[in-house]
């Protein structure tokens, strides 16, 4: 194998696993013949080994670690970290839409313009990106709760609890933009989280609610097929 | 012991013929002597058809060490072989001693 790829493949790893095999196993890497399956091998253990790592001496996990504690107040995990890490999320993308307010359309009324409207080349990507990672929020923290939840085993219906709530914030998530609100004119960025008002709203909250479950689901189901294969073969 | 990873097997996996346990497959490599990695992969495809990944391989290592059922020995160049422990013989042993008792009712059940 390529020493630059088995060097990649290696890092993939935990560095506490790294710190005892990553020489010997690089070194190994790069005698062995493999291919792409070899290389999706790697990839896959390395992903297996972030979740269910190996624990020896210095590779035992602390007891009173973050992820730890998770075990022992799965409410606090599944119940307030989705809504703590959501609202960070949520902060960011209202102030990356003010600043890129404030910057590409200083005279507008609103940061909510149309594709092929006043915004072009740099603008576009800018707003682009942002509604791209505000859609992809809610999506990012449902996989980084079942990341936990997959490492630390903890009982199914907290992992439930936990991406259904994510999906039901980022689905009646709404950001808001005034102009006239503030003093000055500076602009006026806040959100909601309600269902809506009409009867097509809600149905499209729903759906929204189903879509963001779905992908966050998804790799999870994954995951526990291929396990179940694995221990089937 | 589980069986929890996924290996890269040989051509004939559509058969179903193959045993893919990667810890229990290192052991049984281990039990007639010290073999570094390729070794390994290359006893133990001959051993039952099973062609164990790389990352499979190092998962198993990795586990079987915690254990204490392997230990490496001094680095022979870029090598590093391992070798089964005491314990790591007596898991083997009562592994396949189950494993004998399975196969031989899971027989018996299908002759009758």
């Amino acid at each position: 194998m390529n020493p630059m790829l088995a060097h990649l493949l290696m890092r993939l790893y935990p560095r506490l696993w790294r710190e005892r095999y990553g020489a010997e196993f690089e070194a190994f890497l790069q005698t062995n013949h493999g291919g792409l399956r070899a290389s999706v091998n790697v990839v896959w253990s390395a992903l297996y080994e972030h979740i269910f790592p190996t624990r020896r001496g210095t590779m035992e996990q602390d007891s009173h670690s973050f992820l730890s504690r998770s075990v022992r107040a799965p409410w606090a995990m599944f119940g307030v970290a989705p809504i703590i890490l959501l609202s960070i999320a949520y902060f960011v993308a209202c102030l990356y839409l003010w600043s890129g307010w404030r910057i590409f359309l200083p005279g507008a009324d609103t940061p909510f313009v149309r594709i092929g409207g006043p915004i072009f080349g740099l603008a576009n990507i800018y707003f682009q990106a942002g509604k791209f990672y505000y859609f992809g929020a809610p999506i990012l923290v449902g996989w980084a709760i079942e990341l936990i939840a997959a490492r630390q085993r903890v009982k199914f219906v907290w992992l439930t609890i936990g991406l259904v709530l994510t999906a039901w914030l980022g689905s009646t998530a709404h950001i808001h933009a005034s102009r006239t609100a503030v003093h000055r004119g500076l602009g006026h960025i806040s959100m909601g989280f309600t269902l809506g008002s009409s009867i097509q709203s809600v149905y499209e909250s729903i759906f929204h609610a189903l879509t963001i479950l779905s992908l966050t689901v998804l790799p999870y189901l994954i995951f526990r097929l291929q396990r179940a294969r694995s221990i089937c073969t | 012991m589980r069986s929890t990873r996924n290996v890269a097997c040989g051509k004939d996996d559509a058969d179903m013929g193959h045993y893919s346990d990667p810890p229990l497959l290192v052991l049984a490599s281990l039990a007639n002597g010290p073999k570094h990695g390729h070794a390994m992969i290359e006893d133990i495809l001959r051993m039952c058809g099973t062609r164990l990944g790389p990352g499979t391989l190092y998962g198993a290592i990795a586990r079987l060490e915690q254990q204490g059922w392997i230990e490496p020995l001094r680095p022979e160049e870029r090598r590093h072989p391992y070798r089964i422990t005491a314990d790591g013989l007596r898991v083997l042993r009562a592994k396949l001693t189950t494993l004998q008792q399975f196969t031989k009712a899971g027989l018996k059940r299908l002759e009758a």
